[in-house]
């Protein structure tokens, strides 16, 4: 790939690099044996559907990605590349991702409405305009809701992102704690997953056998579902520490680490399909940092340059591992850039005409739907909003979102209804 | 006494009650008279009256926020004065630890964890302890409440409600009606309620009208800001269900009352400091300031009721009116004439907060066992016929991990003569807020029932805070155990964690857990935490 004119390359540039975008250290210890077995990962692909988001956090640019634009005033100094789809080109940050295009879908005529990070999440997340009087459930809540299995031992929802980079969210809202968000920060599994230093396993064993049989005396004399669901918690997390060893990248086939990269991102990726492979309904993965309001092309070259690789790694994964058809495969982030460069070299938050990438369940590779113009200033056909994509996560998964949740016996439909499914790029 | 005569002394009691009251009978007798009224055959239904161990856990829990100590808890069973459990509540409502229970009750109610930002948690936690050490009339809290405009320094963390809620009118709007009038008016704001025909969207406006006006000054983000008010502003409101689109339009009215009278001004006169750069502008007539009387006014009869009703819940788990924030006539209480009464009673002591727990702790309603009786097949919800579990608040999680485990009688003797209940709170404070951070609902949403997350059963099973609680440490529980004869040890461990003896069965199996351990300090630490970590210990029983 040409050297980008822009980036000076030097030490301290390497540096700030460094410190924007918060990459860490270690590269992870190699190990044998993959996680599951492939005849045990065809079973669960069989029966169960799952979700992963990529959370390309900051806003990224879909004229360095889905959309570009080279030549024209916006466009930038990046190239298009021809992809696997004939007549599709992409992004040249991308070309491992461009030979995948086949499994890809693109929604290109995006108008998100809101240039702003905290309102875009959540109208990406929700799939609707912040509203009066409701706070909406994201399609994570809503797919561990409506896609788990009563008693499944994994957390329906979970967000594997960089330390520092996110907080507690409030992301289930009426659909309750259980399908909120489980934290997976750096990689690291939940704070206190292991037991501590000085409990041995007979210890913890014998302990918990008395806090057991406490429990059952109590329960049996209150009759009370509450004292039960309580007694149950304890039990569905010594589920989850029995998988434990989800979290250790190390049993995973060093040849698998490779192909993602042992760079966080990547790392964090195969996390996140060993977590959908033991049975965790949906995992969003995020990336940090897209918001490029200065250096806009450098910093994309390093930030796709970290997702391009894994990005198709997981694809292939999924697929070898029969799980692609029944994995719904989103790439977004909040909002996109501005086709208009400002004076930093960079590009700032834009809302009204962006891309979004989808693949797996339910999605037709290789679709194209919605236009913008020369410059990418604007959808020119087939304009659709963040509850159009809603719809299709849905539809594609085989859910019904015209259906409600009924929070208080009132009725909250799942999907925005002034929106339907992208049917295009749908199979 | 025959069931056929308690069921004669019930309905005697009723008719002496529609005929104007007897008067002499005290509150807690009436409200058991009606809450037998309300259940056939409740006196053979209903389990006994708690016993001691049962009694003393949970009257500490709810006037204290905290488990009694395994000294105090061994002085109440072994006493044997008839008048014991009248005699520790009333000791129990004039100690501090009553000022600082009510306070963290009601920082939930009225705050739900939102962020301090423009009034600091030690000036709100101050304000809401000395409003309840001082038994401030709750009328007259909630006119502070309302009627602060945070200018004056001494009046300032009142104005809270309004402030940390950045004075957003629909957020405020919501939360009157939740918090004070027992209605949930959310679905209100874009059309009449579609089930609740009492909630309509122009009794929404009619409460958002009394804060229109109101604003931030000088911003909305100003740490230091202070509620200012124009002169003008009309409420007007469509619904989202009418094709015509209907404008309707309201002046502040509280729901199902008359618009209030206002006054009006020539040009010109309708401010006494016109609003200019930099200047806080004060109408001549402010809609804001009319709010706290008409919430408070006995011609509001929704207040009184859901003040009462709320205090109903705190105490026995569940409202008479359930939920409590879903008055109207579609979702009746379950003891319609109780309310009634507890509500009439309530505004006649002047709002006495300290008066009406008092009688309702006292009633046996209230002290009825949480075990289900064996020959009752079926627990109705609403019927009191046994006691409520209420699960620990964070706080009173937090308050009695540490009480059970020795943590804060380690921290008194380390205080010795400095060892005020304020620095016992601010030793204790690091242990608080972790259970905080893990059991405390998120900002803006209500925090009622069980929650059980991973991140809180971890925090239980491997966390450090609690490890460190549980472990053998010089003078904590595990550690003085340890000393301690098998049979000994056991009895001392179920009264400091469960407020209870050990079974003859628990004796055996702490006997058994202790024999195979390396050592007898780190068998005992876990035996804390098994019974700590139990179901017996998440609730208030």
């Amino acid at each position: 790939m040409p050297a980008c004119s822009y980036a000076c390359h030097s030490a301290n540039h390497r540096a700030s690099r460094r410190a924007f975008l918060g990459a860490a250290g270690a590269a992870a210890v190699l190990g044998p044996a993959g996680f599951a077995s492939p005849a045990a990962a065809r079973e669960l692909a069989k029966t169960q559907k799952r979700v992963l988001v990529i959370f390309l956090a900051g806003g990224v640019s879909q004229l360095e990605t889905w959309d570009p634009k080279p030549g024209t005033d916006t466009g930038g100094p990046f190239a298009a590349i021809p992809t696997a789809v004939p007549g599709t080109r992409i992004g040249e940050l991308l070309p491992h991702t461009a030979k995948q295009m086949k499994r890809i879908a693109l929604v290109r005529g995006l108008n998100s409405v809101s240039p702003d990070h905290g309102i875009g999440e959540k109208i990406m997340l929700t799939g609707r305009k912040p509203e009066a009087g409701v706070e909406y459930p994201h399609i994570g809540a809503v797919s561990a809701k409506l896609l788990g299995a009563d008693g499944q031992a994994m957390p329906g929802h979970v967000h594997v992102f960089p330390a520092g980079a996110g907080g507690r969210s409030q992301d289930a809202t009426f659909l309750g704690p259980k399908f909120a968000s489980v934290p997976v920060v750096g990689g690291k599994p939940p704070a206190d997953l292991f037991r501590p230093a000085g409990l041995t396993d007979e210890a913890d064993r014998q302990r918990d056998d008395l806090r057991q049989k406490l429990s059952d005396k109590f329960a049996k004399s209150r009759r009370s579902a509450a004292t039960e669901a309580y007694t149950e918690s304890f039990a569905q997390a010594e589920r989850v520490f029995r998988k434990a060893d989800v979290f250790d990248i190390s049993k995973e086939d060093p040849k698998t680490v490779a192909r993602y990269g042992t760079h966080d991102f990547g790392r964090h990726l195969l996390l996140g399909r060993r977590l959908l492979e033991s049975g965790v309904t949906y995992v969003k993965v995020s990336h940090s940092n897209y918001d490029t309001h200065h250096e806009n092309f450098d910093f994309h070259i390093e930030q796709l340059g970290e997702f391009d690789r894994p990005f198709a790694a997981l694809l292939d994964d999924l697929a070898d591992r029969g799980m692609l058809d029944s994995t719904l495969v989103v790439v977004m982030s909040e909002m996109g850039r501005t086709p208009k460069i400002n004076d930093r070299y960079g590009r700032d938050h834009w809302s009204a005409a962006w891309s979004v990438a989808l693949a797996g369940c339910g999605i037709k590779g290789g679709a194209v739907v919605g236009k913008t113009n020369a410059g990418g200033t604007a959808v020119t056909d087939r304009e659709v909003g963040s509850g159009h994509l809603f719809h299709t996560y849905l539809r594609a998964l085989g859910l019904n979102p015209t259906k409600n949740f009924y929070p208080n016996e009132r009725p909250i439909p799942i999907a925005d209804p002034k929106a339907d499914a992208i049917t295009e790029i749908l199979l | 006494m025959p069931a056929r005569c308690r069921a004669v002394a019930s309905v005697v009691v009723v008719l002496a009650l529609s005929a104007g009251g007897f008067a002499a009978e005290p509150l807690h007798a009436r409200i058991d008279a009606l809450i037998a009224a309300g259940h056939p055959n409740y006196a053979k239904e209903a389990a006994p009256v708690a016993g001691d161990a049962e009694f003393v856990r949970r009257i500490y829990l709810d006037l204290a926020g905290t488990i009694p100590s395994a000294a105090e808890a061994r002085a109440f069973l072994d006493d044997t004065s008839p008048g014991k459990r009248a005699t520790l509540i009333d000791a129990l409502l004039a100690a501090p630890g009553y000022a600082r229970r009510m306070a963290q009750v009601f920082d939930v109610v009225l705050m739900e964890r939102r962020p301090d930002a423009k009034v600091p948690r030690a000036a709100w936690d101050d304000y809401l302890r000395t409003t309840f050490a001082k038994n401030t009339p709750y009328d007259v809290f909630v006119r502070e409440l309302l009627s602060a405009d945070g200018t004056d320094p001494k009046t300032r963390p009142a104005a809270k409600f309004f402030l940390d809620r950045n004075l957003e009118p629909n957020l405020v709007t919501r939360d009157l009606g939740r918090v004070f009038l027992g209605r949930n008016l959310t679905c209100a704001q874009c059309h009449d309620h579609p089930h609740v025909g009492d909630y309509k969207q122009a009794d929404y406006y009619g409460l958002l009208a009394f804060v229109n006006r109101s604003f931030l000054f000088p911003n909305a983000t100003a740490a230091t800001a202070v509620i200012a008010e124009k002169a003008d502003g009309d409420v007007t409101f469509v619904s989202v269900f009418d094709k015509t689109k209907a404008v309707g339009a309201t002046g502040p009215r509280m729901p199902g009352a008359k618009p209030l009278d206002e006054p009006k001004f020539d040009k010109g006169k309708e401010y006494t400091t016109a609003p200019a750069k930099d200047v806080k502008p004060v109408p001549a007539y402010s809609r804001r300031a009319r709010l706290a009387a008409a919430v408070t006014s006995p011609d509001n009869p929704a207040f009184a009721r859901t003040a009462a009703n709320r205090l109903w819940a705190q105490l026995l788990g569940r409202g008479l009116v359930n939920p409590v924030e879903n008055d109207h006539p579609g979702n009746p209480p379950s003891h319609p004439e109780l309310l009634d009464l507890l509500t009439k009673e309530f505004a006649a002591s002047q709002y006495d907060v300290k008066w009406l727990v008092r009688e309702i702790v006292l009633s046996r309603t209230y002290q009825r066992a949480s075990e289900v009786p064996a020959a009752l097949a079926d627990v109705p919800a609403d019927r009191y016929l046994v006691a409520n579990l209420k699960p620990l608040s964070p706080e009173q999680f937090a308050y009695a991990a540490a009480e059970a485990t020795g943590e804060t009688g380690l921290a008194r003797t380390a205080l010795a003569a400095k060892a005020t209940d304020a620095a016992l709170d601010a030793k204790l404070a690091p242990v608080v807020a972790a259970f905080r951070g893990v059991f405390a609902g998120r900002p803006g949403e209500p925090e009622d029932g069980l929650t059980t997350t991973l991140d809180q059963t971890l925090f239980l099973k491997n966390g450090g805070v609690v490890r460190a609680l549980t472990v053998a440490k010089a003078g904590n529980l595990a550690d003085r155990l340890a000393k301690l004869p098998d049979d000994a040890a056991a009895d001392a461990l179920f009264l400091a964690v469960l407020t209870r003896p050990a079974t003859a069965d628990e004796k055996a199996d702490v006997a058994a857990a202790v024999k195979g351990a390396a050592t007898r300090p780190a068998a005992f630490g876990e035996l804390v935490w098994a019974l700590m970590a139990s179901g017996e210990f998440r609730f208030n029983h």
